[in-house]
């Protein structure tokens, strides 16, 4: 029997809530923010999933090392097109945009990132990931937990239907709730004049209060998340995005998501995560090399990251900002016979903002000691978490990923 | 209950009598939700008849295959169709089949067997899986498993198609095991690797699966302890024979047709997982003893389900009685995180409470009050609740409360959210309308609202 309880409940806890709203709605907006001080502000962190088992391998790029071109005989990055970072290290030929953060020195790589005995599974490694832990039956996210042990506004920015609030938010005093777009976010009705589209709209929201008690743990869930959806709803209604920024965006809708980011950290309605996913990255067949199946994905990451923090240096938010990337797993260092390559294990993590400390942290894996196939990991991604929680979110990390994992030092500037 | 005990034929008895719930209750996990008509004749047919009749299906209507099968022609249909004409041409195989349980079962393998345009790229090898999983729905497992393997649209998605001799690509190994079989944790690293070897050599030729010795890996592999010259089927025999892949198909079962509330203990589906061995892996035989037991007429089924998008969209239109543009319902249904033929990852649909979060809970109701409201042109206005209601001689707004929340919710809700749609009635006549509404305008646009609201109550949230 391999269903465990999370299956079934999907990815929220149904049990244990407070009926509380979303944090943000119980807030006056923080419109005055004691600005005197630089960075004084609450700090932001933004975190991007590459969903698939990202190639780190063809991302981060090991140029130099001969080994590297025997593995990738055909989806091998040319010497010559690598986005230089190092005598050793360049990134993929597609990611300008990142190079250019890495100059502006606003980007640190973290090599060989990953955990003990991995697995090869999209899904249970992902589960690690969002978790934090290695445990069998993992219900709750580190994101979660975090948000559990200090009061901090989340929004998951779904690029569509099919995405599902992930593990890594689960575990929240309420729910996060997930956005695709300002404009759908609203309850409609079919209402005669102005008053019966109150009470119509009040009776639709009065149905999630009953008070007939009911022991099903479903309905109280349905309840629940539209009791919070209904005045989410209603407060970003109120809100006046204005959107003075002039900052041109990709026309992907992953740099759209983060578009969206941008204007809800600058409305100021308390959002400390944000959550965002790039679905693609399996490429087992026909990946590609400088251009292709994930040369385009490194792209649309690239440039909207960059369009990301052009548009938020405009708004004079930057400074809060830590965007953080990783990825289920990485895949296998050599090339499979279909152009493309199987699953792996570590991989690196990007770090970027103007508080990072820009650099490579770690050594680039080991081409020639491979884990049955695999890069090994030096990094545990734990200790990344930790880092990021104690030294950018200022949050206790040991409730969170265990005092086993100290946290890497300096990967912020004060 | 004792899991002996729990999958016992239910009989309806005065404490625990047959009602307007348990026929509703059936229809919505054994279809997508029932008519005012099935209700009525459910009610009145008691529990064994209603399940025969949902489990066979009504006869097979010609017209209607015809036209399916006019619609799925390769000049309607072609191989460069996008998801949503797809969608559209299943969705409404589901609108009007007359077995709709077959489709059901169809859904529920497209959900296991989770393969995505996205990659395949070719409608016409989606709509040979789609063919595929409807005729293996209600029958042998096997054979299904064993067809999927060498189906042309999965030998893409998940490229059997470029895995050769030498170079073997682990996706469809790891995958059969994984997801399609046995579940995680019961095989190896090592036996995925093998596996894969096993699987090299198979490519689509004309359209079919075709098998190139010449790039097939020959050699001894051993696979969950087995070892021998094995090619493709030999894998999907040895998984197979692995205790775990009955429990692991039935636990599937179990959250798709019983509950996604609590997990059942190992035990409790133990007489299941024997029951399907025994009968030759025949699903219908499980879920048929499951739509009989005690269990599935327990507070423990009842309501213990999330509507999926196509569920709860689906209940919606039958209810009515009406008809819709399959187009745009396909892709409104995208927007609710559910465009079939387009699952979001080999895993299929989370399902659950998966399904709703702040932004698709809106979009479900939004969807509601599209369809109800003739204000909306978008699927064609052919869902007119009032039009329902005269149909059905209902007059007044007493009794079209009262039909509405039959229909969709059985009478089961809260006494305060039937007080407050009778408040509603009565207050919104007050309302300031356009001048030049009649007062049958009036009144009708009155039962619309009254339709849409009894939708937006939580409880039809719930299958």
């Amino acid at each position: 029997m391999s269903l465990s309880r999370r299956d079934f409940l999907g990815r929220s806890t149904l049990l244990g809530f407070s009926s509380s709203l979303p944090a943000f709605l119980g807030q006056t907006a923080r419109a005055t923010p004691p600005a005197a001080r630089a960075g004084a502000r609450e700090t932001i962190l933004v975190v991007v999933q590459l969903t698939g088992g990202n190639d780190g391998l063809n991302t981060v790029i090991p140029y130099a090392d001969p080994e590297y071109r025997k593995l990738r005989p055909t989806i091998g990055i040319a010497k010559p097109d690598v986005k230089k970072l190092s005598d050793e290290l360049g990134l993929h030929p597609a990611m300008a945009g990142m190079a250019d953060l890495y100059e502006k020195r606003q980007l640190s790589v973290i090599q060989a990132v990953g955990y003990p005995n991995p697995s090869q599974s999209h899904f249970r490694s992902m589960d690690i990931w969002q978790a934090g832990s290695t445990e069998e039956d993992l219900s709750e996210g580190w994101l979660g937990r975090a948000m559990k042990q200090k009061a901090m506004t989340g929004f998951h920015l779904a690029a569509n239907g099919n995405e599902t609030a992930p593990l890594a938010l689960a575990g929240a005093p309420t729910r996060v709730p997930s956005l695709t777009s300002l404009a759908d976010f609203q309850l409609r009705t079919a209402a005669a004049d102005a008053a019966d589209q109150k009470r119509q709209r009040q009776l639709i929201s009065a149905a999630t209060q009953a008070t007939t008690p009911t022991p099903s743990p479903l309905l109280n869930f349905v309840r629940r998340t539209a009791a919070e959806t209904y005045a989410s709803s209603e407060r970003l209604r109120e809100l006046s995005l204005k959107d003075n920024s002039t900052v041109v965006y990709p026309n992907t809708s992953f740099a759209n998501r983060l578009k969206l980011a941008a204007q809800l950290i600058d409305a100021e309605v308390g959002a400390r995560i944000v959550y965002l996913s790039l679905d693609g990255f399996d490429t087992h067949a026909g990946q590609g090399g400088g251009t292709g199946v994930h040369a385009n994905l490194l792209q649309t990451l690239s440039e909207g990251i960059a369009a990301f923090f052009r548009d938020l240096s405009a708004r004079g938010q930057a400074e809060r900002v830590c965007l953080m990337t990783f990825s289920e797993f990485g895949r296998r260092a050599r090339e499979n016979g279909s152009a493309g390559t199987d699953h792996g294990s570590a991989a690196p993590m990007f770090l970027i903002g103007p508080k990072v400390r820009a650099g490579i942290v770690g050594q680039h894996p080991s081409l020639t000691h491979l884990d049955a196939g695999n890069l090994a990991f030096t990094i545990d991604f734990r200790r990344i978490y930790a880092a990021i929680l104690t030294d950018w979110l200022g949050i206790d990390s040991d409730p969170i990923v265990g005092n086993a994992f100290a946290k890497w030092s300096e990967l912020f500037v004060s | 209950m004792k899991p002996d005990q729990a999958w016992q034929p239910y009989t309806p008895s005065a404490e625990n009598p047959w009602d307007l719930a348990k026929v509703g209750h059936l229809y919505r996990r054994a279809g997508f939700g029932p008519t005012m008509a099935e209700l009525e004749r459910g009610l009145a047919d008691g529990p064994e008849k209603t399940i025969q009749r949902l489990l066979t299906g009504q006869p097979a209507d010609p017209d209607f295959e015809a036209a399916s099968e006019f619609m799925a022609d390769e000049r309607s249909l072609p191989a460069g169709s996008d998801a949503t004409q797809l969608a559209a041409w299943w969705l409404a195989r589901i609108l009007h089949n007359p077995h709709p349980f077959r489709e059901k079962l169809a859904l529920f393998w497209h959900n296991h067997f989770a393969t995505s345009l996205a990659k395949v790229r070719n409608a016409r090898f989606m709509l040979g899986q789609y063919r595929l999983l409807y005729e293996h729905a209600l029958g042998d497992f096997r054979q299904l498993l064993k067809a999927i393997t060498t189906d042309p649209a999965m030998m893409i998605w998940l490229d059997t198609v470029t895995s050769r001799k030498g170079q073997p690509n682990e996706n469809y190994a790891r995958e059969l095991m994984e997801l399609f079989s046995l579940g995680i944790g019961h095989y190896t690293e090592t036996d995925i690797r093998e596996a894969a070897r096993a699987f090299t050599g198979y490519t689509i030729r004309d359209g079919v699966a075709h098998f190139d010795p010449k790039q097939h890996d020959a050699g001894e592999k051993t696979v969950l302890g087995q070892t021998g010259r094995w090619k493709a089927e030999d894998i999907v025999r040895i998984c197979l024979e692995q205790p775990a892949c009955p429990r692991f198909i039935v636990g599937k079962l179990y959250r798709a047709f019983v509950s996604e509330a609590e997990p059942p203990t190992p035990e409790f589906l133990e007489p299941l997982a024997q029951l399907y061995r025994r009968c030759g892996f025949n699903t219908a035989t499980v879920i048929e003893t499951i739509f009989r037991s005690q269990w599935f007429f327990s507070p423990a089924a009842y309501r213990q389900r999330i509507k999926s998008p196509v569920e709860f969209v689906v209940g919606i239109v039958r209810g009515l009685e009406g008809r819709v543009g399959t187009l745009p319902l396909a892709d409104a249904l995208a927007a609710l995180g559910q465009l079939l033929f387009s699952p979001p990852s080999v895993k299929g649909w989370d399902g659950g409470p998966a399904w709703l979060n702040a932004q698709t809970l809106l979009y479900r109701q939004n969807l509601a009050l599209a369809i109800t409201s003739t204000e909306d042109s978008r699927f064609g206005r052919r869902c007119d609740p009032a039009a329902l209601l005269q149909k059905h001689l209902r007059n007044g707004d007493a009794e079209a409360i009262d039909f509405f929340l039959t229909l969709f919710l059985q009478n089961d809700l809260p006494a305060e959210s039937l007080q407050k749609l009778r408040d509603y009635a009565v207050s919104s006549r007050q309302h300031r309308f356009p001048k030049y509404w009649t007062e049958s305008d009036i009144r009708e646009h009155r039962w619309r609202t009254l339709a849409y609201l009894t939708l937006t109550i939580p409880e039809f949230q719930l299958a």
